[in-house]
């Protein structure tokens, strides 16, 4: 039943063999030294300063959905780094192998990538980036932010909320452990039919491209599921719809996206992986197969995805406009029912993708109308964050720099994307790189929102600001990159330059190659001075102490409770007034009010069952990979087993009674009136414990200094 | 039928000033776009200018408002009042939903109509177009693993890698593909259009401009796709007729088997042309049944693995 | 919106609940777990999607279409045997309601045996298709084919592991929190297995054999 290989397997390691490891490569072996060094040295740190236990206790048992959230976003930059790189790698190719009389190294015709090689670059950039850079950052925003700002003690499954994160570390590691052990796909990051097919790519890289892709879609479908019963289910009283913080709203919105779209995907893949491993005919050319059943699949979940993505990064832009702006958002009803309208519209759109399949004019004109129909409630957010600001009193604070940004982002992608969506236009420009152009405009869009949130809900999490200078700096030097690289890429794309290239045969785009270059090493410093910004404000951390309120014109329910948010969120759940419930207690002058009266909460306990149960579906992901039958099975029967278990364990959570409550609280205020970074510790374990004050195995008993120390407020 | 175009859009938006100042400073000939020298690429660069102009202003109305904003509301520079409860208008939620929806309504109708003219199947466009002299010129187009191979049925020929049309005739291609999907494209006369295997697409063109202008394989296809490309001739009737006649006394003639061995994964490196005489008929349609019979043509191990070796194994093969 | 002056009396506004408990844990659950549902509803609606794009006759590539090789009468011995499954695994619920723990195993048990019984007669027809040549790699139409019918079957495989489990818990723990709940969405998952297996027997069975 399983097919013919090309190339050798063995039962025992299936297509793994030592050759699979590219030590003779000139760009990879140096890395892989690097990366395994770099690996020691932080283990060796981790021994050194006795951190494990810390580190089992603290971050890899935890159900805390704020640690949670903070891992996401570890993971999700990391990978935006790598990310990063692998544009860097794509950009210096371009510019180097331009013209037929360009020189070419380490075995390439022109350039330093062979062809294959370079294929492999752009399909991991493009999947690393959307799901596991974009994607993980706003899970990991939505974790941490949408319980607080509905006033909820955690997420509705917490531990469902750990299994999500250590699935999507899974995939992350999958995809790494593909630049060092065997290829990774080049067929573009959404696949192609039929070339992902056996015939025409016979190593594994597809399969690796299969199975992150999956294990990305497993943990996503988790995590929508926990945010949507979350949001619908543990709203505080008084916190009905209509008063909803419109992140909340956009969270909502995305995750029934998520829900409903990401099963095509996994059905799309399922089907590539039947036709690679059971030798099916879904998509191939022959034997009645359909390859552009593919294609539709695909972008039946692809285009959603890019909404999935963009609407919580719009919800951010809501929330940092009217803080900075002092004023509520305008328009929070046609808000709602803009978010509401572009997740329904994202359905009826996916064919724009492939305008130029050939399918009959009375299709595609209905597709492009389709799609333009999302430009109106897409411009209606526009216009309400304008009039948000309009009669304002607007702070430019380094958030709001980044909210602005996004905005302009998005009017020049989304002008673009609506040249697009015309066939006529498309015709000429589809595959070029002025597509390229208009994503990374809309994706940018993400980023920008993405490091605003950073800026913003940093005090919240970690109990200090980020640094203003040099998160301007930061953000300038962003900018000035993605000007310099995306600007002249429109233009190439007037050119009629297609993308894809690995070789670039017209040396008269050379100048615009070189700007693009240019713009790179500006991006190098824009992650120099991300480095810088974190240095300077972890040094500076006892000066740039937040109070609750970290912004003085906070309004939604999140700025209410301490920074750093106490691992129990709210001591007494908090009743809710008004829409911008914060706002509204400021206003009415009973800001700082504390509950008179504290009763025992219950909270859900640790376990490693998530990480374990992360850990077998990465075994499982490589092992089917490369085949190896044995080792699927047993990760497969390990986790439904491990599954088994737990259900018979149960989880009883522990309790905090009352009295211990409100001692923790007593302290809390204490330490946040007197502010003199007396009980701040020094070195970053103990940063990072501040993360989440009073981590819950150790609950600060009394005033004593030592559990100050402790809980590092 | 070029220049009406060009007046009726001068005469709708009071010439494309935009582009005007772009075209004066930059070199037109690099920007293939705003270059159009056939009827397709021409109504492709008109519905991109009234969509360019029509967004270009909301979107850049829009911007100066939020600039104007930012500058105004400010804090603590006093030039605007501060209205700390005001979230809400009916006017202006009116006027925020009205705008997008009319100016959608505006462009969903040149999207519906250009879609029409462009048809590839049956471009209306170029039935209108009253410049035509003579009769259409099919052109049945196979993309193989990397290499684009162009066959004449009327004249029994085919062409590897360049493709040579009379001007003012309008042009009609069958796409297809031996091995895995690829794009079809030639910025200044045509806009993209898959070729797919065991499928068959169509596409259509007319120039009235002598001239060469760049083909392109535009959807990535495997290792040799940047490689693909072809350089497409417009040229006088007469000169037409006269490489034929050189094409069709060409010795190479291909056989059924010789096409096998033509479609072969070949990295075109060199940008080979190859001229076939003797074409037998029906070619385009065998390829077609093959493919969906199931014939392949596998990309060996090596060359994925080891792309280097394949082109050096390659280029000793065939000795270019 | 967010100010209305000086009605706010900071005595008489209510800013915390402290008798506030939040949600019913069942409840909240049987939401996840339907939700959840939902997208395992989406990718059989892809399925049959799949399907419907590839069962068209030059899908089948001359070979043998769905009315050569489906028989509706077999399969309907399917159908009636995770109907039976379905009433068995309700009884089971119904005895639940009256505390009844040993009603309720054994239409757990009931529901096992009869969902075992599908499984094994779906056994036989697969392995009675291949020995015909009949596999997923036949033709793109065959591959449509027995994916939708073995996607079913997995999940009816991973039912009744759940049941297995379930029978377990209740005979060990009883009626608690935990399991009542879990055998809420066991339920909600059983049904929905046997009503897509009305539109796989309407779509694929039926109509296959009729068209
Ligand atoms: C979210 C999605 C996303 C993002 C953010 C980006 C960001 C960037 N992309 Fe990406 N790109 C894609 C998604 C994305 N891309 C996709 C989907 C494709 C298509 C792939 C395909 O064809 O299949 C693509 C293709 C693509 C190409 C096209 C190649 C081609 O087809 O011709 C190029 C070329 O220049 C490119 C470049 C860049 C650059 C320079 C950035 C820059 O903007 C990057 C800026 C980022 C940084 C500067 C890093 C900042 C990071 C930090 C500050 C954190 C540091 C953290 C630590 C140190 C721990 N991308
Ligand atoms: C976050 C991601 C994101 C977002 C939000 C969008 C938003 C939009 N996209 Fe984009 N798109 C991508 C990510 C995104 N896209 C990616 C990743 C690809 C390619 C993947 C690949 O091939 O690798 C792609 C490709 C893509 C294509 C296919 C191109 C091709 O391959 O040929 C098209 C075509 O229609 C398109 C259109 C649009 C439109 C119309 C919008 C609209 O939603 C935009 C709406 C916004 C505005 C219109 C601006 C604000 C509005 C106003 C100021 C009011 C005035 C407006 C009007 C009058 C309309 N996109
Ligand atoms: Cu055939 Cu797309
Ligand atoms: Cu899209």
């Amino acid at each position: 039943m399983l097919v013919q290989l090309p190339g050798g397997w063995n039962p025992l390691l299936g297509r793994l063999a030592l050759d699979q490891i590219p030590y003779d490569n000139p760009i990879l072996a140096p890395l892989f030294v690097a990366v395994v060094i770099g690996t020691l040295v932080m283990l060796g740190l981790i021994t050194y300063y006795r951190k494990w236990g810390y580190l089992w206790k603290e971050w890899l048992t935890t159900v805390d959905h704020k640690k949670l959230g903070v891992m996401y976003i570890i993971i999700g930059l990391v990978m935006l780094f790598r990310g990063f790189i692998d544009g860097l790698m794509i950009r210096t190719q371009q510019v180097w192998a331009n013209g037929p009389h360009s020189s070419g190294v380490f075995g390439a015709v022109h350039g330093y990538l062979t062809p294959f090689h370079f294929g492999q670059v752009y399909s991991a950039h493009g999947l690393i980036m959307i799901l596991l850079a974009a994607t993980p950052l706003l899970v990991g925003f939505m974790n941490i932010i949408v319980p607080i700002q509905i006033g909820a003690r955690d997420m509705a499954y917490p531990y469902l909320n750990a299994l999500g994160l250590w699935i999507t570390a899974a995939a992350a590691v999958l995809i790494m452990i593909s630049l060092f052990v065997g290829d990774f796909a080049h067929n573009g990051w959404f696949g192609y039919a039929p070339i992902f097919e056996l015939q025409y790519s016979p190593g594994v890289g597809v399969d690796y491209w299969i199975w992150t892709l999956q294990l990305t879609a497993l943990g996503t479908t988790l995590g929508g599921i926990n945010l949507l019963v979350t949001i619908i289910k543990m709203r505080a009283p008084g916190m009905t719809w209509f008063r909803l913080p419109i992140f909340v709203w956009t969270s909502l919105s995305a995750n029934i996206i998520a829900l409903t779209s990401f099963p095509a995907l996994q059905v799309a893949l399922g089907l590539v992986a039947a036709d690679r491993y059971f030798g099916s005919h879904f998509f191939t050319a022959g034997f009645g197969g359909n390859l552009m059943l593919y294609t539709n699949l695909f972008w039946l979940w692809g285009h959603p995805e890019v909404y999935f993505v963009i609407l919580p990064a719009f919800g951010m832009m809501s929330e940092i406009f009217p803080t900075f702006s002092e004023k509520p958002l305008f328009g929070y009803v046609t808000m709602v029912a803009a978010s509401f309208a572009i997740a329904g519209v994202s359905w009826m759109v996916w064919l724009h993708h492939f305008f130029t399949m050939g399918a009959g004019p009375q299709v595609n004109s209905f597709f492009s109308v389709a799609t333009m129909l999302v430009g109106i409630p897409t411009g209606v957010k526009v216009f309400n964050w304008a009039f948000t600001m309009y009669r304002g009193r607007i702070t430019y604070s380094a958030a709001m720099l980044w909210a602005i940004g996004a905005l302009f982002m998005l009017l020049v992608g989304g002008m673009t994307g609506m040249m697009l969506a015309v066939p006529a236009i498309n015709y000429m420009v589809h595959n070029s790189v002025f597509v390229i152009a208009h994503f990374h405009s809309m994706l940018l869009v993400i980023v920008y929102a993405i490091f605003g949130s950073v800026i913003f809900w940093f005090p919240k999490v970690f109990g200090f600001r980020l640094d203003e200078h040099w998160a301007k700096v930061m953000f300038w030097l962003f900018t000035a990159g993605s000007m310099l690289v995306f600007v002249p890429m429109y233009m190439l794309g007037f050119m009629g330059m297609t993308r894809r290239l690995d070789y670039v045969f017209n040396p008269a785009w050379h100048p615009y190659l070189a700007v693009m270059e240019a713009g790179i090493a500006v991006y190098c410093l824009s992650v120099l001075s991300f480095v810088m910004l974190l240095y300077v404000s972890i040094r500076d951390r006892v000066k740039n102490r937040a109070e609750a309120d970290a912004w003085g014109s906070s309004r939604s329910l999140e700025w209410l409770t301490h920074s750093p948010v106490p691992f129990y969120n709210f001591a007494v759940t908090p009743h809710v007034n008004a829409r911008d419930e914060v706002a509204w207690r400021r206003e009415h002058g009973l800001d700082g009010r504390q509950p008179d009266r504290y009763v025992d909460i219950h909270m859900p306990s640790n376990t490693g069952m998530a990480l374990y149960i992360g850990a077998l579906t990465f075994v499982l992901g490589f092992a089917l990979t490369w085949r190896i039958w044995w080792l699927s099975l047993l990760a497969l029967v390990a986790i439904i087993l491990l599954m088994v278990i737990r259900s018979f364990r149960g989880d009883d959570g522990y309790t905090i009674t009352g009295a211990e409550l409100e001692r923790m609280e007593k302290d809390a205020l204490r330490n946040r009136t007197r502010a003199d970074g007396k009980y701040v510790t020094d070195g970053l374990g103990q940063l990072a414990g501040a993360a989440m004050a009073y981590s819950r195995n150790s609950p600060p008993m009394g005033g004593n200094s030592s559990s100050g120390s402790q809980s590092g407020i | 039928m070029q220049t009406s175009r060009k007046k009726q859009l001068a005469g709708i938006w009071g010439g494309p000033a935009l582009l005007g100042l772009w075209a004066s400073t930059a070199n037109a000939s690099v920007f293939w776009l705003f270059d159009p020298k056939g009827v397709m690429a021409d109504t492709d660069l008109y519905y991109m200018i009234v969509d360019l102009l029509t967004m270009g202003a909301i979107v850049g109305v829009t911007a100066l408002l939020v600039i104007w904003f930012m500058w105004r509301y400010h804090k603590g520079k006093n030039r605007g009042s501060y209205h700390p409860e005001w979230s809400h208008s009916s006017f202006l939620e009116v006027v925020v939903w009205g705008i997008p929806i009319i100016a959608v309504g505006f462009l969903a109708y040149f999207a519906v109509r250009g879609t029409f003219e462009l048809n590839p199947y049956n471009p209306t466009i170029l039935a209108r177009d009253t410049q035509t002299a003579g009769k259409p010129v099919r052109v049945d187009v196979v993309a193989t693993d990397w290499q684009w191979l162009f066959v004449y049925p009327q004249y029994h020929m085919a062409v590897a890698n360049q493709l040579v049309l009379p001007e003012h005739r309008p042009v009609f291609f069958r796409l297809t593909s031996t091995s895995v999907t690829s794009g079809f494209f030639i910025p200044q006369l045509v806009g993209m259009i898959d070729a797919m295997p065991g499928m068959r697409t169509k596409d259509a063109l007319e120039s009235g401009h002598v001239g060469e202008y760049q083909g392109i394989a535009s959807d990535y296809a495997g290792a040799g796709t940047s490689w693909m490309t072809f350089k497409t001739r417009i040229v006088s009737q007469e000169n037409f007729i006269g490489w034929v006649h050189k094409v069709q006394s060409s010795p190479a003639v291909m056989t059924e088997s010789g096409f096998n061995r033509f479609a072969r994964p070949y990295i075109n490196v060199h940008h080979r042309v190859v001229y076939f005489s003797q074409v037998p008929s029906g070619l385009f349609d065998r390829v077609l049944m093959e493919v969906m019979r199931g014939k392949t043509w596998p990309v060996p191990p090596q060359m994925t693995e080891n792309m280097v070796a394949y082109i050096q194994k390659q280029s000793a093969e065939h000795r270019d | 919106m967010s100010s209305h002056g000086n009605t706010v009396d900071p005595k008489k506004t209510v800013l915390w609940d402290a008798e506030y408990h939040g949600h019913d844990v069942i409840s909240t659950r049987s939401l996840g777990f339907f939700l959840y549902l939902l997208s395992d509803g989406m990718i059989f609606a892809t399925l049959f999607a799949a399907y419907g794009v590839l069962s068209y006759s030059h899908n089948y590539f001359g070979g043998p279409t769905p009315s050569q090789f489906v028989h509706p009468w077999y399969t309907f011995t399917q159908t009636v045997s995770l109907f039976l499954s379905v009433l068995a695994y309700g009884m089971g619920m119904a005895a639940m309601k009256n505390r009844n723990r040993g009603g309720l195993i054994s239409g757990l048990l009931g529901a096992l045996v009869l969902g075992v019984v599908f499984l094994c007669l779906d056994v036989h027809d697969m392995t009675d298709l291949a020995r015909q040549g009949i596999t997923i790699a036949t033709s793109g139409g065959t591959s449509a084919f027995i994916i939708l019918t073995q996607v079913h079957a997995a999940h009816i495989f991973f039912g009744l592991i759940w049941i297995l489990v379930m029978v377990a818990q209740v005979s060990s723990k009883g009626f608690t929190t935990d399991t009542v709940g879990r055998l809420l969405s066991l339920r909600m998952f059983w049904h929905l297995q046997a009503i897509i297996w009305v539109f796989v027997y309407v779509f694929v069975y039926l109509w296959g054999y009729i068209s």
